[in-house]
């Protein structure tokens, strides 16, 4: 069973993390990372969607997009820094610690994962609040998938609100 | 003989730094309610009730105007929506 703890200095331990669970954790960087068109579109909107600010969306392409890019990489990065970190026990299950000083960059990675499994799905709001529990199809698995990553940020807002 | 480009530079009319911009964050499935609440304190400073109060408008109603006044306060703040992946633009305010 999952155990989530907060330490003394802020860090966010997990432990008894399955293999399955921590397979999941460990694909938030690469689904981020499938630079599907769609996705991309969805991490980096335009900033104006009337005429009236033309030049705005092409010096935010030119400027603040590298700067968003960047951002969103690192906090990439720092999660998969974070699990390669995490130990096994003996039972096979994993631990893991988020410091509290990574916690937002792990709100940013999850929320990228589960933009990125919403656009590459086209999931409707409706399929999303549906019961799913079947693994064996791909759309329930990534539906399974969003759901978890969700838990965890709600607890990682728990900690930090 | 080496030539120095003339630089390109952009300038805002007075019409755009005289008028009023709104900061517009629209409604996805994606973004947890809690989150969007979080960030709108984070950004804004809004206590949780303001925070909270936009955070259902966009929910209910599909778009929020969380922010209204200078052009280049409105950039920045739909700059750090956009870092945080809400979904967010600013618009020209209607004339009074």
């Amino acid at each position: 069973m999952v155990s989530v703890q907060i330490l003394e200095n802020g860090t966010v331990s997990f432990d008894g993390i399955g293999e399955p669970l921590f397979e999941m954790l460990k694909q938030i960087k690469g689904i981020a990372e499938c630079g599907d068109p769609d996705v991309e579109a969805r991490f980096f909107p335009d900033p104006s969607d009337g005429m009236e600010c033309d030049d705005l969306n092409q010096d935010w392409k030119a400027y603040v997009q590298p700067e968003l890019q960047s951002g969103f990489q690192s906090a990439r990065d720092t999660v998969a820094a974070d699990l390669r970190r995490a130990t096994i026990k003996e039972d096979g299950s994993r631990s893991f610690g988020i410091p509290a000083q990574h916690i937002d960059q792990w709100l940013s990675a999850l929320n990228q994962a589960r933009l990125a499994l919403c656009e590459l799905h086209q999931f409707t709001e409706k399929e999303m609040s549906a019961k799913v529990d079947n693994p064996d199809d791909p759309r329930e698995l990534a539906l399974i998938q969003m759901n978890v990553y969700a838990t965890l940020q709600e607890w990682l807002i728990t900690v930090i609100g | 003989m080496a030539v120095i480009e003339t630089p390109d530079i952009k300038t805002k009319d007075q019409a755009d730094l005289d008028s009023v911009w709104n900061v517009v964050v629209h409604n996805d499935p994606v973004n947890l309610m809690s989150y969007v609440t979080l960030i709108f304190r984070r950004v804004f400073g809004y206590d949780r009730t303001r925070a909270e109060k936009h955070m259902m408008e966009v929910h209910k109603n599909g778009r929020s105007i969380v922010w209204t006044g200078e052009r280049e306060q409105a950039e920045l703040y739909v700059q750090q929506l956009h870092t945080h992946l809400l979904l967010s633009t600013l618009e020209k305010a209607p004339q009074p």
